[in-house]
C-alpha cells in the first residue's frame, strides 16, 4: 500500500516536472528579442542575393508561422505547441529540410544515451569501488593511495582532461581515431567492433571526470559508516571482512550515492555537449549545436524537449527502482 | 573454567599509554552468571573486551592471558591467541546498543548466517532459527522482517537469539538491557536466565545497575579503577561485602522499609594517567589510613571465593552502620537545588 502510495507520487511528480519543463520552453524564447521568422527571412534574402516580391515575403512568413505554429494568440500556440510535443513532432527541420525533427532525434539519441548512461554508471561504479576500499581500509596506506586517484582526477576541467586524452591515444600513441568513423549499415560484430573503438576515447574521458567524485564522497561515506555499531557487531560476529565491506558498510553507504546518480544523470546532456563537440560524436549534443548555431529553431526545440523528457524519466525509473534497495522506504516505519 | 592471569590491557592514546585494565587475576567457574560493576571508566568494557579477544588498536594486551578452559575442533586449548575463531561458535556477544546493532538494510535472517560458522548450511540453519525464535517468544516470520519493523525489545530478543543460537560456552553481555525500559528490561533479563539454566553456559554481564546485578548474577567482580577489588557470591558483595568502595556502591540501592536518604560517594576516581601509589581508593575511603596511602592492596582470599583488595577488609562490617545513619526521606524537603551543594561540595 505505502509502495503504491510511493510509486504514484513519483509518477505524477513526473508528469509536473514534464509539463513545467515543457512550459518554460515555451516561453522562454518568446521573451527574447528577435522574431525567428524575420530571421530566416532576412537569412533566405541574403543567400538569394535579392529581395523577394511583398506578397511572396508575407506567404513565406504566413507558411513559416504554420510550420512553426507561431499562429494565432499565445495561448492558441501553446495549446497547438502541448498537442504537438505530445505526438513528439516538432516540425521540420530547417537545415536538413524537408527531414522531420523527430527522426533526426530519433537518430542521434542513441548514441548520446548509450554513451552518457554508460560512462555515467560505469564512472559510478568504479568510482565507488574505488571509494569503498579506499574508505573500507583507510588505515592503510595503499587505501590512501587510492583516495589520491580520486583527488587528483577530480579538479581537472573536463575539456582539458578531454584535450590531453586525445593528444595521448589519438596523436602520441595512435590507438584510437581522432573523430569516429562509425560503419553504416546494419548491425553487426564488425560494426559493433568499430563502435566499441570509435567512442572509446569519448568514453573514456566521461569515466575518468566522473569517477573522481565518486571516490571522494563513497570513501568519506565508508570511513563514517564502518564505525557504526551493526558494523561492529557484525566483526564480533566473525563474519569477513568481505562480508562486511560488501553487505554492510557498501549497502548503506551507497543510498545516498544512488541519489547521487539520479542527480547526475540529469546533468548527463550538458556533458553531451562538450564531449560531442570535442569527439565530433553524432549524438544529441552535436544536433543541438549544429541547431544553434544555424538557428534551426524546430530541432533545437526539439533536442531540448527530448532532454526534459530523457533526464525525466531516467529519474522516475530510478526513483521507482530506489526502494529495492532502502527496505526502509519500501515497507515505511 | 576462565582463567585471568594477570591481565594488564592498555590504550595507546597521543598521551601516551594507559592501562584500562591493570592486572586482573581471575578464576571463573562454568555455568554461572558473573556480573561486572563498577563506575564508569573503571575498565569493565575494556576487560570485556579483553575476554572477547577484540584486541586491536588502539587496545593492546601488555600482559597476561585468558585461559577458557575450552579445545578448538584441532584440540587445542582455546586462549587469547586464538579466541577470534570461535566467535559465536563458543564465544557471542550481546552488544549495548541492540537498536542500532542491526543492519538496517538486510533481512534479519540473512544476518543470521552470514558469518563464517554457517558455511554451507544456511538453510538448514535458518529453519532451525526460525523454531529457535518461536521458543524466545518471537513469531518465527519475524526472521524474514527488516530490524526496522521490530520493536527495540524485539530487536534485542533477536541478539538474544543470535548470542545464543550456536549454544556458546561463554556468552558476554554489555549492559543488554541499558537502552529498554525496566518491563522489557525484566523480560529480556529472565529469557537470558532461562537459556542459560538450560544451556549451561558461564555469562558475564556488565551492568550499572545494581538491582540488575542482585537478581540475575551468582558472583559479582567489582572493579574500582583498573583494578579488580572486590569478587565474591553475589550475596556477600550484598550482605557481607569486604571493600569500603563495594559497601558504598550497594549502598546506594534503596531498600524496602528503609526510607532514610542515601549517599552518594564523594569525588571522583583517581585519574590513570598519573603513576598510582597505594591503594586507588584511598582519596575516598572513609576508612582509610597512612598504610593504604602506601602500600597496594593485594586481591587476597578472606574466607572461601571471597576476595577482596583492601587493607582492612574486616573494618567494613562496622562501616556499615555508619554509612547508613542518614536522614530519613520523609524529613528531607524536596529541594531539586541540594544536587549543586553537592556538586560544590565534590570539588
Amino acid at each position: 500500500m505505502k509502495l503504491l502510495q510511493y510509486m504514484l507520487q513519483r509518477f505524477v511528480m513526473y508528469l509536473l516536472i514534464l509539463f513545467i519543463g515543457i512550459t518554460i520552453t515555451f516561453f522562454l524564447p518568446r521573451l527574447m528579442p528577435g522574431d525567428p521568422i524575420s530571421n530566416y527571412i532576412s537569412q533566405v534574402q541574403a543567400r538569394a542575393g535579392q529581395s523577394l516580391s511583398a506578397e511572396a515575403t508575407q506567404q513565406l512568413r504566413d507558411s513559416l508561422a504554420e510550420l512553426y505554429g507561431l499562429q494565432g494568440d499565445l495561448f492558441t500556440q501553446y495549446t497547438n505547441y502541448i498537442g504537438r510535443v505530445v505526438r513528439f513532432d516538432f516540425g521540420p527541420s530547417f537545415t536538413y529540410y524537408p527531414e522531420p525533427v523527430s527522426n533526426i532525434l530519433l537518430d542521434a539519441l542513441p548514441w548520446t544515451a548509450g554513451l552518457l548512461i554508460m560512462t555515467t554508471l560505469l564512472a559510478w561504479l568504479i568510482g565507488n569501488g574505488i571509494g569503498l576500499i579506499a574508505g573500507y581500509y583507510n588505515k592503510r596506506r595503499a587505501a590512501a593511495a587510492l583516495e589520491i586517484v580520486g583527488i587528483l582526477l577530480y579538479p581537472i576541467p573536463y575539456y582539458i582532461l578531454a584535450l590531453v586524452v586525445i593528444l595521448v591515444f589519438a596523436y602520441w600513441l595512435a590507438l584510437f581515431p581522432l573523430s569516429p568513423t562509425f560503419l553504416p549499415g546494419p548491425m553487426s560484430w564488425s560494426k559493433s567492433v568499430s563502435i566499441i573503438h570509435n567512442s572509446f576515447l569519448p568514453a573514456l574521458t566521461l569515466v575518468l571526470a566522473g569517477f573522481g567524485w565518486n571516490v571522494l564522497a563513497m570513501k568519506a561515506l565508508a570511513v563514517a559508516t564502518k564505525e557504526d555499531p551493526y558494523v561492529q557487531f557484525a566483526r564480533l560476529k566473525g563474519t569477513t571482512d568481505r562480508t562486511r565491506m560488501t553487505q554492510y558498510v557498501f549497502r548503506n553507504a551507497m543510498l545516498p550515492q544512488i541519489t547521487a546518480l539520479i542527480l547526475s544523470l540529469g546533468f548527463i546532456f550538458n556533458g553531451a555537449i562538450q564531449t560531442e563537440v570535442i569527439f565530433s560524436y553524432p549524438g544529441i549534443g552535436m544536433t543541438m549545436r549544429a541547431a544553434a548555431g544555424a538557428g534551426d529553431y524546430n530541432l533545437l526545440y526539439g533536442s531540448i524537449i527530448l532532454t526534459i523528457f530523457a533526464v525525466a524519466t531516467v529519474t522516475l525509473v530510478l526513483d521507482l527502482i530506489y526502494p529495492l534497495f532502502d527496505p526502509r522506504i519500501r515497507l515505511g516505519g | 573454567m576462565i582463567r585471568l592471569d594477570n591481565i594488564v590491557a592498555s590504550y595507546t592514546t597521543q598521551r601516551g599509554q594507559v592501562n584500562a585494565v591493570d592486572g586482573v587475576t581471575l578464576e571463573i567457574p562454568d555455568s554461572i552468571v558473573m556480573g561486572i560493576a563498577g563506575e564508569s571508566g573503571c575498565g569493565k568494557s575494556t576487560l570485556m573486551k579483553v575476554l572477547y579477544g577484540d584486541i586491536g588498536f588502539p587496545l593492546s594486551l601488555r600482559s597476561g592471558s585468558v585461559e577458557y578452559g575450552l579445545t578448538n575442533e584441532r584440540s587445542e586449548p582455546v586462549t587469547t591467541d586464538n579466541i577470534r575463531r570461535e566467535w559465536f561458535r563458543h564465544i557471542s556477544y550481546i552488544p549495548q546498543s541492540s537498536m542500532s546493532s542491526l543492519n538496517p538494510v538486510v533481512r534479519i535472517c540473512d544476518q543470521f548466517v552470514d558469518f563464517p560458522a554457517t558455511a554451507g548450511r544456511k538453510k538448514e540453519v535458518l529453519a532451525q532459527v526460525r523454531g529457535f525464535v518461536q521458543k524466545l517468544g518471537l513469531p518465527p516470520e519475524s526472521i524474514d522482517a527488516y530490524p526496522h519493523q521490530l520493536s527495540g525489545g524485539m530487536r534485542q530478543r533477536i541478539m538474544v537469539a543470535m548470542a545464543t543460537f550456536f549454544q556458546p560456552e561463554i556468552i558476554l553481555a554489555d549492559e543488554p538491557t541499558t537502552a529498554l525500559d525496566v518491563v522489557v528490561q525484566k523480560s529480556i533479563l529472565l529469557l537470558l536466565l532461562e537459556l542459560q539454566r538450560e544451556m549451561g553456559n558461564t555469562i558475564l554481564l556488565v551492568s550499572h545497575d545494581m538491582g540488575v546485578h542482585y537478581q540475575v548474577t551468582d558472583k559479582m567482580l567489582i572493579m574500582y579503577a583498573a583494578k579488580a577489588v572486590e569478587y565474591a557470591d553475589t550475596d556477600d558483595i550484598f550482605q557481607n561485602p569486604l571493600h569500603p568502595y563495594t559497601l558504598m556502591l550497594t549502598n546506594s540501592l534503596p531498600t524496602i522499609g528503609d526510607d532514610r536518604a542515601r549517599r552518594g560517594l564523594p569525588g571522583s576516581p583517581p585519574s590513570l594517567w598519573e603513576p598510582q601509589k597505594g591503594c586507588r581508593f584511598a582519596a575516598r575511603c572513609p576508612i582509610a589510613a597512612d598504610r593504604c596511602r602506601r602500600e597496594e592492596p593485594p586481591l587476597v582470599e578472606y574466607t572461601r571465593g571471597h576476595f577482596s583488595a583492601c587493607h582492612f577488609a574486616g573494618d567494613v562490617a562496622g562501616l556499615k552502620e555508619t554509612l547508613q545513619a542518614g536522614p530519613k526521606l520523609s524529613e528531607v524537603a524536596h529541594d531539586p537545588s541540594r544536587l549543586m551543594s553537592d556538586l560544590e561540595a565534590d570539588r
